[in-house]
């Protein structure tokens, strides 16, 4: 049990990691899929210094957020937990834990994120 | 691309006292994320973080802080008890727990805290 989680039942927490050559930097992506939520981590180096979580709601079309973690005013992790859980539907937590906050590049970690949940649907 | 991960984690699902429970503890530079559920979510979030100051026997007090959740005692004295040993035995990191919990009885938190070190990545 202690190995990476496989492809466990459908109840179960699955992890699971991937990368990305993204511009000159390379990006790891860490992935916890729970009951109904997603765990997200995103970083250069190991640390996990943000944290935000976003979901859907019925009264308004864009996902309720809040940053749960790390500087409040940095909006990198609750934009990026917003879109995922706008394409999801699902409560989506992401702690983002780069430097670069460029919008073009965010667009390129989500557009990361989104073709690994086309690859690997069972893993998100 | 399936890479090496850059961060280790460890899994374990195990009957609890009867409730089927699960526990993911991943290991940052700077802290530790343990997930501890009995609802398979994430439920309540608290931040357990170690003063550098100390209390009078020289082990470092916790602060636990609710981040998301419901903010009652209980929740501040299961959250210290289950993973005051991981920041501890992790150089005193803080610990992100992640906590959705049936049984929240002494007995069931010690059996918890027991599955959680199975899982050790620090």
């Amino acid at each position: 049990m202690e190995e990476e989680g496989g492809g466990g039942a459908a109840g179960s927490i699955a992890l699971h990691d991937f990368s990305g050559q993204l511009g000159e930097q390379r990006v790891h992506f860490h992935a916890m899929r729970l009951r109904d939520s997603l765990f997200l981590w995103v970083g250069a180096a190991p640390a996990l210094a943000s944290l935000a979580v976003a979901m859907c709601s019925p009264r308004d079309s864009i996902p309720v957020a809040a940053s749960l973690l790390g500087d409040p005013s940095d909006t990198a992790s609750s934009c990026l937990a917003q879109r995922l859980a706008s394409k999801t539907k699902k409560q989506i937590f992401v702690s983002y834990n780069l430097q670069n906050t460029d919008s073009n590049f965010t667009l390129l970690i989500e557009n990361r994120i989104k073709e690994e949940m086309t690859a690997f649907p069972d893993k998100f | 691309m399936e890479a090496s991960p850059i961060v280790t984690s460890k899994q374990r699902e195990e009957v609890v006292h009867g409730v089927p429970t699960e526990v993911v503890c991943t290991a940052f530079s700077n802290s530790v994320l343990v997930v501890v559920t009995q609802y398979g979510k994430m439920g309540t979030i608290v931040y357990v973080d170690p003063n550098t100051i100390g209390d009078n026997v020289g082990r470092p007090s916790l602060t636990t802080k609710v981040l998301l959740g419901k903010d009652e005692p209980l929740v501040h004295v299961c959250a210290k008890n289950l993973v005051a040993f991981v920041s501890q035995e992790a150089g005193n990191k803080p610990v992100l727990l992640a906590m959705a919990l049936k049984d929240k009885t002494m007995e069931g938190i010690q059996a918890l805290r027991e599955v959680i070190r199975s899982c050790q990545v620090w």
